[in-house]
Formats: C-alpha cells, structure tokens, sequence
C-alpha cells in the first residue's frame, strides 16, 4: 500500500537532473545481502528517528532516514531491501533496480553505500560488481571485520579499495566502530561526484560465472587466509544446526522456545494492556464528568475514547511480539526452526515461516497478520493472512465459555471438549483454506525451502528495539484510524435514533420513589435503565438492521437478538456477551459469573420458547469459530496486503463458510431431533 | 540491470557426467562438485545467487530434511525435494 509520506519526502523527490544538488537534500541508497547488518548500519546511521512506509504500489517495506555526513551534509539515506542479486525476478530485486537507476516513481540516489559481510566476501562481492555497473559512486562497509579476524582472515581495505575503485571502511556496525569513516567517506564522494575508475568493476555484471570469477580473484589478492574460511566445519554451529533441525527433538525445542515466546508476551503485555484500560476508562469518566450530558458526551466517551481505546489496547501485544521474534530472527534460529514446520505446512501449500503468524493468531490476529511479513514469498504470504483470522484469538474466549458453558452445563468435561474442539475447528478451517486458496486464487504448491542460515550470534536489543517502535507507529498510523472510524460509525448505528424511555422502566421509577427501602428503590431503577438500554438497542440503527436481516439468519436458528448480537459484535467479538446482556435484561457481562450465564440461558423468544436451545448454540458456537467478526483484522488485512480486495475476500470467504457450518450443525441437529 | 530468469545451471537430464549422483545420497563431511539441478529457474537463480553456481565446490554439513550445504562461507538449508533434485560429482569420484 503506498503512502504518500516517505514516497514525498524521499523516493519520490525530482530527479537530480531537475533541482541542483545544491538546494536540495541528497539520497542516498543502502544496499546489500541478507544478514549482512544492513539494518544495523541503518540504525547506527540514523537513528531511531527513520520513517517507515513502503515502496510505491508494493507491500515491501522503505525506511528513510536523516544522516549527517561529511562533517554537515544532512542527507535521506534510504534502505533499500535485503537482496542476494540485483539481477533476481524477485520483487526487492526489481525495487533496488529500479531504485539506482531512477526509473519509475523513483529518483535515483546521488550515491550508494553497499554493506557487504567480510567472513562471506565473495558473494557479496557479486552483488557490489552488479552494482558497480550503474555507475553510481559507491561506498563499501566493510562489516563484522572483528568476526572475520577472529576467523583468521586478514583483509586490506586499501586493496580492496582499488579493486573495486570505490572507498572501502571496515566497520563493525553491531558495535558503532567505523561510521565516521562511513559518513567521511560518504561525504567525500558526495561533494566530489566522484565517478570510479572506468575499469573498475566486473566486465560482463550479468554474467554469473564473469561476476563470481570477478570477485573471487579480488578476494584472493585482498584478503590473507581466505582458503580457509569455509573449508572446516564450525562444530559448534554444526551440532547446533544438527540439534534445532532434527525432526524430533527440532520439533520439540521448537515448541518450547514458542511456549517462552508466547508465555513472556501474554506475562509482560497484560500489565500494560490493563493499564491503557484503567488510563482510557479514566478519560471517559472524566470526559463525562467534563462534557454536559448528550450526544457529545455519548461520542467522546464511547465512540472516540472507545475507539482510541479498541486500538491503543493491542500496542504492547504488537510492539513486545516484534520485540521478541526481532531477538530470535537475529540468533539465527528462526531460519532453522522454518525448516521444521516446513514439513508439516508445506502438506498444506504453506511454508514453515506460516507457522510464527499462525501460533501468533491465537493470541490476536493483528499482531500474526502483521509478523507475516517474514514470508519471502507473496503467494504464501497471502494465503497466511487470508487464512491467518481462523485461529481462535483470546477476543473469542467470552463467546466460547458463554456457549460451550450453555451447551454442557454442569458437564465441566464436556465443556472443556467443546472447548478444545472449538480450537481444532479453527485451525483445521484454515489449513484446509490454505490449501483451497493455494489451488485456486494463490495456486502454486509451496516453494520447497532454499534458506540462507546465517551465523548463530547474539541479538541486538537496540535493532529489536527498532522493530517494536516501527511495528507500533505502523499499526497506529494506518489500522488504528480505519480502527477509530469504524468505532464512531459502529457507535452511531448503535445509539441512533435515539429511542425514549420505555413505559415499563418509567412505571418502575415510579414504583422506585415511592418504595421506602432505599436498596430496593436502586434495585428497580436499575431494572428500569436495563429495560431502557434494551428498548434503545431494539430501536437503534442495529437493531433494526438485526430485525430487518434476521430472516437470512433462521435458517441457523438465530432470532432477531442473536442476529443483533451477532452484528454488533462484527466489531470485535467479545461485544457478543456484553450485547447478550444487556438484551436479555443484565448489565453484568462477566462470562465467570454464573448468573450472567444463567439468566442468559433463560432468555427467551417473543413466543416463549428459549433463545438458546443445543442447536441454536452450537450453530452459533460454529458461527463465532470461523467468522470474521474482527474489524481491526480488516483493516490490517488491507494494509498488510496493499489491496481492500483482499480484506473483502478474507471477509466474505470467511462469512460464507462460518454459514454454512453452522446451518449444516443447526438443520442437522435438528433432523436428529436436538433443538 | 534487465533480470536474469534462467540462472547458468543446466538440468541433470541433459548434461549428467559420468559419476554423478544425487546430492541427497552423500555423507555429511563430503565434499562434491555441483553439476546441475532439475529445478524451477526461479529456484535455480536463487541457489545461484546463494553461491551455488555451476562447478562450484561445496561440502555436505547434514542430510536429510533439511540438507545443509556450505558454499565458500555460507551454510544453505535445502529441503529434501531440492537437495534430490541437484547433481553433483562427489570429490575424487568419476
């Protein structure tokens, strides 16, 4: 999805040709292989203060930042992905392309620093020798040059240098040493326009025997020691990589570092989720005590405060989540445990790096949509997210314990079945979808794993660091506004038109003045506010879209106040019990009190006949498992994906299947005389 | 820089040397010459660009699912079905 932001300030500016250099800031490019320390040399370089947004019309994430070089040339250093080859069919490698050489909506860099990895030069090499071909002045980082020493290497920037006619800096990013010979050396060939040497580079930059012949005579006349890299094996790494891809104990490490992973997110977000709970129930009351009563009052409190709140709440879950996968992609481990869920996804059109956003969902869908992002593949990352929301999130815990509790009272065991079950729908529903979707809109069989497993090393808290903020401002900036209009207008069909006091809470007020015993008095006019709230939810927008579209909903046994439950709750799950509440005549929705479960279990129909019969939960217990009753996922779903088409197929594929499971469960159940 | 959709890797069904073997048969600790792949362009460009060029020397560091390679300094996880479907000519065979 582009926005407009960083495409203005950075990517998209006029061409050098059209504004002087003079008088306008300079760009400059960031390139080179994965797990080289590009992003950490970015970081170094700018700051925590970079913009995050993606290219144009792609889904692949930009980075601009503001650097100074040279002394006090303020420059926009953009990050350009992570590639192996310029010459790649594959999108970063067409956005780097079209990048360095201005094309498109970009305008080209004024110079190009290339990190490349001094234990792994020749391969990096060929991606410099391609880039030396633009003809664009270049600086080399040299990076990890404390890991190449300790491997034995001795390398000769100074050789290197005038083999690849360009400034060559050994840095170690990781550690802050070397940028000011980064900025120096930046700023030189800024202000010089430095042009290489026309020799310089390889002859023939699109040919790989050419390219690699290239860079492996550079390495043997610049760096001392290089036959032995790569020749023995690192036991340590061999053992380890033995141990986390082994397809027993691989499995079973796996699923203990998940457990950590998932046990240290919900342990170290619920403090601050309670407290933007506690801080936003704060704000509306003082907005009610601020604001005089009536409609204002009504849309600060529930529709602005409420929807800031529905949003603000998911940002520690998002930030630590993205904290935590930062720290382990940078051990190196994530690419070895993608190989061992790759076995069991890829029988589904997955690969193994599904595996992360799926186990993420069942905490919230938000944050496991977002962490897809860790798929190189489009088509797999795609049907990740289409299929993503099928995982039963905590949003859908209140609705289980309601329904499987309704079901199978006094039948703890069988409560607890329906439970588990109600997980295994789900994440059946979506590996089944998986493959559906990979056989028709995404076909294509999973692409069999070619990974790159870096080195083992120890994480870097400052980039992790960087993740989480960047993830966060992402979420708020584009989820959270959709997030907050959909509140208001999710507000305003529930409170418009405003419906008057019943006559029925009115004679109970009455009855309230009159009646000496003050606890008694309280107790009717709390029935009477109750009568009222539902007299209003009845007549409001919603409800009488409930009333109005109840019919469609017969067929799985819904009446007109499942119907309003289960629209209201299209928002977000959880409103489904409060909404059932207040419906059924009770303010209290905790799901643990078994009088709310009680009394909503008595509820009944207009005719007398109970709202909720075996049937009718089950149906509507199967409708919550495989619905999409989460705007906020919508809305990350457009974003993640650059297009609302997708949001609206998640939605509609999503809806239509929750249907027709659950009017097979219900008409079923009914023939075999359970109603 | 136009793209490159086919990588300079030829299929094992048209240019098998004489010794040739699966990948996937070797030991870990072996040491082979790579000698083709019957593979998607996309997958052989990607293996090409990992390192894994046509003649280029790699040693086996663990077979199975996933079989690991090391090319020069670099260790590639290959899944079973890619590692079965590159040739390569072990050291001091043929």
């Amino acid at each position: 999805m582009p926005t407009a932001g960083v495409e203005r300030e950075s990517v998209l500016r006029p061409a050098p040709g059209a504004v002087p250099k003079s008088t306008r800031t300079l760009r400059v490019a960031l390139i080179g292989n994965p797990n080289t320390g590009k992003t950490t040399l970015f970081n170094r370089l700018c700051g925590t203060r970079a913009k995050t947004s993606n290219f144009p019309g792609t889904t692949t994430s930009a980075k601009v930042g503001r650097a100074v070089v040279g002394g006090d040339v303020a420059v926009d250093i953009v990050d350009l992905p992570g590639l192996y080859r310029l010459s790649l069919d594959l999108p970063e490698a067409r956005i780097a392309r079209d990048v360095l050489a201005g094309s498109g909506p970009y305008a080209q860099p004024d110079a190009v620093v290339v990190v490349v990895d001094a234990c792994n030069l020749t391969r990096n090499l060929i991606l410099t020798g391609e880039l030396l071909a633009y003809g664009l002045p270049v600086v080399v980082a040299l990076n990890m040059v404390d890991l190449a020493q300790q491997r034995g290497l001795s390398l000769d920037p100074a050789k290197l240098s005038a083999h690849l006619g360009s400034p060559v800096v050994a840095v170690v990013a990781r550690r802050g040493l070397g940028l000011d010979g980064i900025r120096a050396s930046l700023g030189k060939v800024l202000q010089q326009s430095a042009r290489r040497p026309a020799d310089a580079g390889p002859a023939a930059p699109s040919d790989a025997r050419d390219l690699t012949a290239w860079a492996e005579h550079i390495v043997e006349d610049s760096v001392g020691g290089a036959s032995a890299v790569g020749s023995g094996a690192d036991t340590l790494t061999e053992r380890l990589d033995k141990t986390f891809t082994h397809p027993v104990l691989g499995l079973l490490l796996f699923a203990g570092v998940m457990v950590g992973l998932f046990y240290t997110l919900f342990a170290l977000a619920t403090l601050p989720m309670d407290l933007i709970e506690a801080t936003f129930a704060q704000l509306g009351e003082i907005a009610g005590r601020v604001i005089p009563q009536g409609l204002v009052h009504d849309l600060v409190s529930q529709g602005i405060i409420g929807g800031i709140a529905g949003t603000v709440v998911f940002l520690p879950q998002i930030c630590l989540l993205f904290f935590l996968i930062s720290l382990l992609e940078d051990t190196g481990y994530l690419a070895r445990a993608a190989f061992v869920m790759d076995r069991l996804l890829c029988r589904f059109g997955l690969p193994g790096h599904a595996f992360v956003p799926l186990l993420t969902s069942h905490a919230c869908a938000l944050p496991g949509i977002m962490s897809t992002r860790l798929i190189p593949d489009r088509r797999d990352r795609f049907a990740t997210i289409l299929v993503a929301p099928f995982m039963s999130c905590s949003a859908r815990l209140p609705v289980y314990v309601l329904l499987t509790s309704l079901l199978f009272t006094g039948q703890p065991l069988l409560a607890g079945l329906a439970f588990a079950a109600c997980y295994a729908l789900g994440a059946s529903a979506a590996l089944g979808s998986a493959l559906l979707f990979r056989r028709t809109l995404l076909r294509g069989e999973a692409r069999p794993m070619i990974l790159e497993l870096p080195s083992y090393k120890s994480p870097s808290v400052r980039n992790a660091l960087v993740a989480a903020k960047e993830q966060g401002f992402a979420f708020l900036k584009t989820a959270g506004t959709a997030i907050m209009a959909i509140c208001v207008v999710m507000w305003w069909l529930n409170t418009f038109p405003r419906v008057g006091p019943a006559p029925e809470a009115d004679a109970l007020r009455s009855r309230a003045e009159a009646v000496a015993n003050p606890a008694q008095a309280e107790a009717l006019r709390a029935e009477a506010h109750l009568i009222d709230q539902r007299a209003a939810q009845a007549g409001s927008f919603a409800g009488r879209l409930g009333q109005t579209l109840q019919p469609a909903f017969a067929p799985l046994g819904f009446d007109w106040q499942l119907t309003v439950g289960v629209l209201t709750s299209f928002l977000a799950r959880e409103v489904f019990v409060s909404t059932m509440s207040v419906l059924v005549g009770d303010a209290n929705d905790d799901v643990t009190d078994q009088g709310v479960i009680a009394r909503i279990r008595a509820a009944t129909r207009e005719d007398g006949s109970p709202v909720f019969t075996p049937a009718t939960a089950t149906s509507l217990l199967i409708f919550f498992v495989l619905a999409m009753q989460c705007l906020p996922t919508l809305a990350v779903t457009r974003r993640e994906t650059g297009h609302v088409k997708w949001a609206a197929l998640q939605l509609g594929y999503m809806t239509t299947l929750a249907y027709v499971f659950a009017f097979v469960a219900y008409q079923g159940l009914r023939l075999t005389g359970v109603s | 820089m136009a793209a490159v959709p086919h990588p300079s890797f030829s299929t094992w069904s048209s240019s098998a040397p004489a010794g040739a073997v699966r990948l996937s048969t070797l030991e870990p600790g072996q040491l082979a010459t790579l000698h083709g792949a019957h593979l998607t362009a996309h997958d052989c460009a990607l293996l090409n660009a990992l390192g894994l060029t046509d003649r280029c020397v790699l040693r086996i560091c663990k077979v199975g699912e996933p079989c690991i390679v090391q090319v020069r300094a670099t260790r590639i996880g290959l899944a079973r079905s890619v590692a079965d479907s590159i040739l390569v000519v072990p050291q001091g065979a043929g």
